[in-house]
């Protein structure tokens, strides 16, 4: 308890003024001659005694009036325990949120703003001493420093340079953060601000559970934290986001024309009956459509292009919209584009008729355009070839060799595979009722130095319809070439059947290395259908069933065309890391084994730069960016000579629905953290004053005062009993 | 119907110095026009004529009349009544105390003054008593004019004495009032009730009436003092009391409560008939309290 006007205490003298008055009274009574003697006798001792406590009320009353008044002019601000802890050294923890839905309002003063200079304040008022930690919610949850810092000014500069347009808000992640954090700081008082727009979608109600865990977490920690929840609020929910964009392939070449399908979603109650939507390709306008949107509609938008030089771009769609987050307007894509890739097809059987022969179903799959004597370019150019004519010139220029059911190779042709290969070439290869077992077992495999994969152990099933068949198994493909037929559109892998097909012996190494062979997908009898090795530079891929119809119906199946465009491509391209990624995904860049050890610049949205070095891995060299907690395009400089290469980060666009909780959600949202809710930074003032410092009484010492006072006239009455 | 006396306080009254004078001002206010008395007799006052009838007295026929109408009428005359009253009068010193009028010894003497006239008046024999601890003065009922000069000299030289003794008084007196008769009792009742209503009781036992006025202060039924306050007893000397008179109203009050209830349940009890006057009432209230009880009674 302390007073603002500590001089007024000396009114609390006053108390001794009844009791002077009753002195005095006492002492200068009056003489009066009395009758009725014996009706001045209280009759019991009870009664007496009664008379003499009230009595003693009053005047107890009566000096307490004074002494409250007194009281009441000091100002007395009632601090409890806190009192020694007004300006006590406090841990506080930040929690802001950088989703990119803050990005709302104008350009000066968006509810990111004003998130950040709510933090910067609470930093700047905090006693002197006191230990930080800042984490960002957007996306991954982040600190915002590496660790929590007594150094409140570079927390307040670094919070300062920070910005909006990180992913969609991960609450519950960033509150176990934050109890971790709160955990390891040192500080007696601990507090815990988190600072958000509280949007419907990131606040869910399906969070809850884990909210609740989150609390639990802060709960049980051995200084629990107080918890202060601050409302940025925005009015404005006019939205429209551009959702997704479909494209057409997944490996685009040059010249390949292409489609790009925006989803766009009207997250607002207005109407956009003119909406302008763009379609930019590496920055430069190439298509603008213009449609109508409802309100809570959603529309397509479809834009056609044709790459005419390789390497990396960028497409955009942007929709011109006057609404109130601009940030999701327009939806990126990185797009790598091939230049042709040739392909040496080695046909082990020819046929008399069409599509007999054991490539030609291959061909067809791989170069379908130019199958069709279509104007669209093909990716893939083929040549086929018969195994004797596989030599020397035959290799030049192609990026991947397939051999398809070939009996064996001459020592000269294996040697020359195996140069391609180890030089970083593809090959894939397919068996057949031609193969001499023999052969693939001994030089080819050569107990696992060879270019085959595995052990060719025997011919499993039969042709005929009694015979056992099987099918691939459908599964999760964590391979990037096969990765595609997660997406049930691309076809259902388990839909062919397979009648005959070689069994091969796997080994299995207890700890298994990168170059290990390793089984890509396979058959429903557990047998590997593809498997993968790496040798040198190069990768090769050997398939259990042919690639033509005879044992299986494989080409038959829809799927047969993008398997064996991914298979081919993949080896053609090697692995080439995805460059559309998710927020908090790291960036993954394959690079030539030549710039191992050299050092990349990365450009990330902001347009600040990271220098990045190369490893060097077996055959390669890689570059890693895990810095991707802000959506958008980065862009990874190459050496001189040599075309960029893009990535883009995208974030979940659930953040676009801008609607928030109403109060009374917060105040539920809140009630697990015991938390206070305030809605601006002068509210959280004026509660951390008061919870820091104490709250002015004045106002219950008045009531008090006046309740003295009624109470004094009611004894008098009760005594004195009016006249 | 007002009478200019009405408008008379006892206070105003008060500036008159002769008994007599006043005595005879609130009676003859008080009884113009109003006091008949319901009781037939021989008597000089004439009622009304009757018819006769055999066996009337032949000295009451009004011969008169006869000789009028030809007809035998019977005279019939105002009985006269014969009582004999005794005036009571407490001269203890807690008839001493005035507020702001008179004494309530004063407002005694003024009441029996006006009742011995009164009753006078109407040829009923009147007596007096004071007393204090004990007898002070008897003066026997007689129903002569000429009596009122008796009691009011005596009245008028009474002088306050010490403390109450209403109990012991009443029963020495028992033996001393042979005839019954009515008793007229000024006092303030200051004293142990029990005791005081078995004395009374006693007097009730030889067949006397018992008309008991009790003599307030107006500051004795609403105790309004305020500051502190040193009671001094006017019967006891040493008795002084300090005290809050503030605090101690509603204790006084009860007792005041309490005591009145106990006398008047007695006086009930007894049928004696307890009339509370407080000394700023005019005493034309008490005298019509007595000729209401006057009048019921015989």
């Amino acid at each position: 308890m302390t007073f603002l006007n500590l001089i007024f205490l000396g009114g609390i003298s006053a108390a001794s003024i009844p009791l002077i008055i009753h002195l005095l009274h006492r002492n200068r009574f009056k003489v009066v001659k009395w009758a009725a003697m014996h009706l001045l006798e209280p009759l019991q001792r009870t009664q007496r005694r009664r008379i003499r406590l009230e009595q003693l009320l009053l005047l107890l009353v009566r000096c307490l009036i004074p002494t409250v008044l007194a009281l009441l002019m000091a100002r007395p601000v009632l601090t409890g325990m806190r009192s020694l802890m007004g300006a006590a050294k406090t841990s506080v923890v930040i929690l802001l949120d950088n989703s990119y839905s803050m990005d709302v309002g104008t350009a000066n003063r968006t509810a990111f703003i004003q998130g950040r200079d709510a933090a910067g304040r609470l930093i700047r008022a905090l006693p002197r001493g006191s230990e930080v930690a800042v984490v960002l919610m957007g996306g991954q949850p982040t600190p915002l420093l590496d660790e929590p810092t007594f150094n409140t000014d570079r927390a307040e500069r670094q919070l300062a340079k920070l910005q909006t347009g990180f992913g969609a808000a991960a609450v519950p992640a960033a509150l176990e953060m934050a109890a971790g954090l709160l955990g390891k700081m040192r500080e007696a008082h601990r507090e815990l601000v988190v600072i958000s727009d509280f949007q419907k979608i990131s606040w869910a109600d399906t969070e809850g559970a884990d909210r609740a865990r989150a609390a639990e977490l802060l709960k049980k920690l051995p200084v629990p934290p107080t918890v202060t929840f601050l409302h940025i609020s925005h009015e404005d929910q006019n939205n429209v986001s551009v959702q997704s964009l479909d494209l057409s392939r997944f490996v685009l070449g040059v010249g390949q024309k292409f489609q790009v399908r925006a989803h766009l979603k009207n997250h607002g109650d207005t109407a956009f009956p003119n909406l302008r939507v763009y379609f930019r390709v590496d920055n430069q306008e190439r298509g603008v459509t213009q449609l109508a949107l409802g309100p809570q509609e959603t529309a397509q938008a479809l834009f056609t292009h044709t790459f005419e030089t390789p390497g990396s771009h960028v497409i955009a769609v942007e929709a011109d919209a006057p609404d109130a987050l601009k940030l999701d307007n327009s939806l990126l894509a990185a797009v790598p584009v091939w230049d042709r890739l040739p392909v040496l097809l080695v046909n082990g059987k020819t046929g008399r008729a069409p599509l007999e022969g054991e490539t030609d179903f291959l061909e067809i799959a791989l170069r379908p355009y130019s199958s069709a004597n279509a104007t669209l370019a093909d990716l893939i150019t083929t040549t086929v070839i018969e195994p004797e004519r596989l030599h020397q010139n035959a290799l030049k220029d192609q990026r991947v060799v397939v051999l398809a059911n070939v009996r064996e190779l001459y020592d000269a042709q294996l040697q020359l595979l195996e140069k391609f290969v180890r030089n970083g070439g593809g090959l894939l290869i397919f068996p057949g009722d031609r193969i001499k077992t023999a052969f693939y077992n001994t030089k080819f495999f050569n107990d696992g130095q060879g270019l085959f994969p595995a052990r060719l152990l025997s011919l499993e099933g039969g042709l005929n319809d009694q015979d056992p068949h099987t099918s691939i198994l459908a599964q999760r493909y964590e391979h990037p070439a096969l990765q595609v037929f997660n997406n049930p559109r691309q076809g259902d892998l388990a839909a062919a059947t397979v009648r005959l097909w070689y069994k091969f012996a796997e080994k299995s190494a207890a700890q298994p290395t990168a170059s290990d062979p390793f089984v890509l997908a396979r058959l429903g009898t557990g047998d590997p259908f593809l498997m993968e090795k790496k040798f040198g530079d190069g990768t090769v891929m050997a398939s259990s069933v042919p690639c033509s119809a005879e044992w299986s119906n494989l080409p038959m199946r829809p799927f047969y065309l993008p398997l064996m465009q991914q298979l081919v491509t993949y080896l053609a391209t090697k692995f080439d890391p995805p460059r559309n990624v998710d927020v908090g995904r790291p960036l993954v860049a394959v690079l030539p084994a030549s710039l191992g050890g050299k050092t990349l610049e990365m450009t990330d949205p902001t347009g600040a730069r990271h220098k990045l070095t190369v490893r060097s891995e077996t055959g390669r060299a890689l570059v890693t960016f895990s810095e991707t907690h802000r959506p958008g395009l980065y862009l990874l400089e190459m050496p001189a000579g040599t075309n960029p290469i893009h990535f883009v980060v995208n974030t979940s666009r659930a953040e676009s629905d801008l609607r928030q909780l109403t109060a009374d959600q917060i105040r539920t949202a809140a009630k697990p953290f015991d938390a206070a809710v305030v809605g601006s930074w002068d509210e959280y003032q004026k509660l951390e004053q008061r919870r820091r410092y104490g709250r002015e009484i004045w106002r219950p010492l008045l009531w008090v005062l006046l309740g003295l006072v009624v109470t004094e006239l009611l004894l008098q009455q009760r005594i004195g009993r009016t006249r | 119907m007002s009478r200019p006396y009405d408008f008379l306080t006892p206070s105003d009254l008060q500036k008159i110095g002769n008994l007599q004078v006043l005595a005879r001002l609130v009676v003859e206010g008080f009884c113009s026009g109003l006091h008949t008395s319901p009781h037939k007799g021989f008597s000089v006052e004439f009622r009304e004529h009757r018819q006769y009838v055999q066996g009337d007295e032949i000295r009451r026929l009004d011969w008169k009349v006869f000789g009028k109408t030809d007809r035998l009428y019977i005279r019939e005359y105002e009985e006269e009544t014969n009582l004999r009253a005794t005036l009571l009068v407490d001269v203890s010193g807690s008839m001493a105390y005035a507020g702001n009028g008179i004494s309530k010894y004063e407002y005694a003497i003024h009441l029996a003054a006006c009742l011995a006239y009164l009753m006078l008046r109407q040829q009923d024999s009147v007596g007096l008593v004071t007393f204090d601890t004990k007898l002070r003065q008897y003066i026997p009922p007689r129903s002569r004019p000429s009596h009122l000069r008796v009691l009011l000299d005596a009245l008028q030289q009474t002088q306050i004495g010490g403390e109450t003794g209403l109990a012991r008084v009443f029963h020495q007196l028992v033996p001393k009032i042979h005839r019954r008769g009515l008793l007229i009792i000024f006092s303030d009742c200051f004293s142990n009730v029990p005791e005081l209503l078995s004395a009374l009781a006693h007097l009730r036992h030889a067949h006397h009436e018992i008309i008991l006025f009790q003599i307030w202060d107006r500051d004795e039924l609403e105790f309004p003092f305020r500051q502190w306050t040193r009671f001094d007893s006017l019967e006891t000397e040493t008795d002084k009391r300090l005290l809050d008179p503030a605090s101690m109203r509603a204790v006084y009050l009860e007792n005041l409560e309490r005591f009145r209830k106990e006398l008047k349940d007695g006086c009930h009890r007894h049928r004696i008939d307890l009339v509370p006057m407080v000394t700023d009432k005019p005493y034309a209230e008490a005298l019509a309290h007595y000729l209401a009880r006057r009048m019921s009674s015989v």
